[in-house]
């Protein structure tokens, strides 16, 4: 069988590796200069102020439009969700109710909180408090 | 012409054979790829017992039928999902737990709304994670409980257990927790404060956009989302390989946009005066130092992390004030760390070995 000095296979995910590693590096070393967060942060800078312009300047034509907006269907959406979610509680609640009262017990019977962890190998036992 | 040293002539036609095969397989498996959804995360059973806006408290139901006495509340780093500590039957840590005995509990978050922009520090910190543990303490009937944090959720969890000193926090597990912010080289040249106006981009942004904080995680790695995907396509006949590849590449990219002031707070007394680490850090006027920490504590750290580097991490464990306190540095990433097969074996038997013993 070829070892892996001479599989194509694993020559090529070796190089891809190491291409990776040296790009990664050198884009790290370029990107710790103060040069690149000034032009970042200016680029950036640039976009978030153009983006906030163009928002408002959507939202007054929609709102002339008798439109509702994005931010504003978002809104309705989400607040649709939260109702789901507090319906689903009450379901959730509901059903508990029913169970207890078909079994005679109230709330959700869960496993007894007495636990302890293994023994370890050695004689030493484990330094957590007891209650 | 002589063969290269170490080939063997005699596997070629074999190689070959497989190589076409497998080239069968991708063309087929590349379809499917584009035409199946990936696994679903997050499966393991849970109730949500607490909701408000961005913050969501899931109970797991026990998998044990005996649980430690100590409910352990974990709290998700703030810029992604919960998920990534439950992705699939078998690959999943809360599940791990459940089964080890553990109550588990967690806080999990979904994207700010527009209307959450004003949620800061102290709204995390002295609101959110007080909130929890009253729930928690509530629906599991005790008072002591275990924190895990991951990332960002280890540095919300030591600023409650600073200013919370006195209880009811009981035992401190972080994650790959940052302390000194100006390790985290490239961020803290991102957050630059001669160029990098956090003001303005609040003020213009409200809440600061999921894009923006994805692509400064990638910056950090910015060829390995190509080679990822070559990677990909070169083993897009190995079904284990995709689905895991699609658990995580679904994971890294569902990150959350921050709270604008949160996010105005953490640039500012964080990356830029680094309090934290000076012991300077105050939290709606009450002051977090590290030192005011006394629980038993567990730090895990991962030996190639890329976005929280050793040298940032390190200091937590010389910095609290705990006497039962360790650090534990295991081979992997910063997600590989807590999740995937190196979790597995590395990871959560050490968790499970160090917490067990301070759980009843």
């Amino acid at each position: 069988m070829a070892d892996k000095s001479s599989d194509p296979l694993a020559l090529w995910q070796k190089m891809m590796g190491e291409m990776e590693k040296g790009y990664n590096a050198f884009a790290n070393q370029a990107m710790s200069s103060p040069e690149f967060s000034k032009a970042m942060n200016q680029a950036s800078g640039a976009t978030a102020g153009a983006q906030k312009q163009f928002a408002e300047l959507m939202e007054k034509y929609l709102l002339n439009m008798n439109l509702p907006s994005r931010a504003q269907m978002i809104g309705v959406a989400e607040r649709l969700q939260n109702i789901e979610t507090q319906l689903n509680e009450i379901k959730a609640t509901l059903q508990q109710m029913n169970a207890g009262a078909s079994s005679g017990s109230v709330g959700v019977v869960r496993p007894p909180r007495t636990k302890r962890p293994p023994a370890p190998p050695s004689a030493a036992p484990p330094s957590g408090e007891k209650k | 012409m002589n063969a290269p040293a170490g080939l063997d002539i005699a596997s070629i036609p074999e190689r070959i054979q497989s190589e076409v095969q497998r080239a069968i397989q991708r063309s087929i498996k590349g379809v499917e790829y584009f035409q199946t959804s990936g696994p679903t995360l997050g499966s393991t059973p849970k109730d949500i017992i607490h909701s408000r806006g961005t913050m969501n408290l899931y109970h797991y139901r026990p998998l044990a039928d005996e649980i430690y006495r100590i409910p352990v509340l974990i709290v998700m780093a703030t810029t992604n999902r919960g998920y990534i500590l439950d992705m699939v039957p078998g690959q999943s840590f809360i599940e791990f737990l459940l089964k080890r005995g553990y109550d588990v509990y967690m806080m999990d978050w979904t994207p700010p709304r527009p209307e959450e922009k004003s949620l800061s520090m102290e709204s995390y910190v002295l609101d959110f994670i007080p909130d929890c543990v009253r729930h928690v303490q509530q629906d599991s009937g005790e008072a002591d409980i275990s924190v895990i944090g991951y990332c960002f959720g280890g540095v919300l969890s030591l600023l409650y257990g600073s200013i919370f000193n006195d209880g009811p926090m009981k035992n401190l597990i972080c994650f790959t927790t940052p302390v000194d912010f100006r390790e985290l080289k490239l961020f803290h040249n991102f957050a630059d404060r001669r160029y990098f106006d956090v003001d303005r981009l609040v003020d213009s942004v409200g809440n600061v956009p999921p894009e923006m904080i994805l692509s400064s995680f990638e910056m950090l790695r910015p060829a390995s989302r190509v080679t990822s995907q070559v990677q990909l396509w070169e083993n897009i006949w190995n079904d284990e390989y995709v689905k895991s590849y699609r658990m995580f590449d679904r994971w890294a990219t569902d990150t959350l946009p921050l709270a604008g002031e949160y996010f105005r707070a953490i640039t500012k007394d964080l990356m830029w005066d680094n309090k934290l680490f000076n012991d300077t850090m105050t939290v709606g006027g009450r002051k977090a130092q590290l030192a005011d920490i006394k629980v038993p504590i567990l730090h895990a750290v991962a030996e190639h992390d890329h976005i929280v580097p050793y040298d940032a991490a390190k200091h937590l464990i010389t910095k609290v004030g705990s006497e039962d306190k360790e650090e534990v540095m295991l081979k992997g990433g910063h997600v590989s760390l807590v999740a995937g097969p190196n979790a597995i074996k590395r990871l959560w038997p050490k968790l499970d070995s160090w917490l067990g013993g301070r759980s009843i």
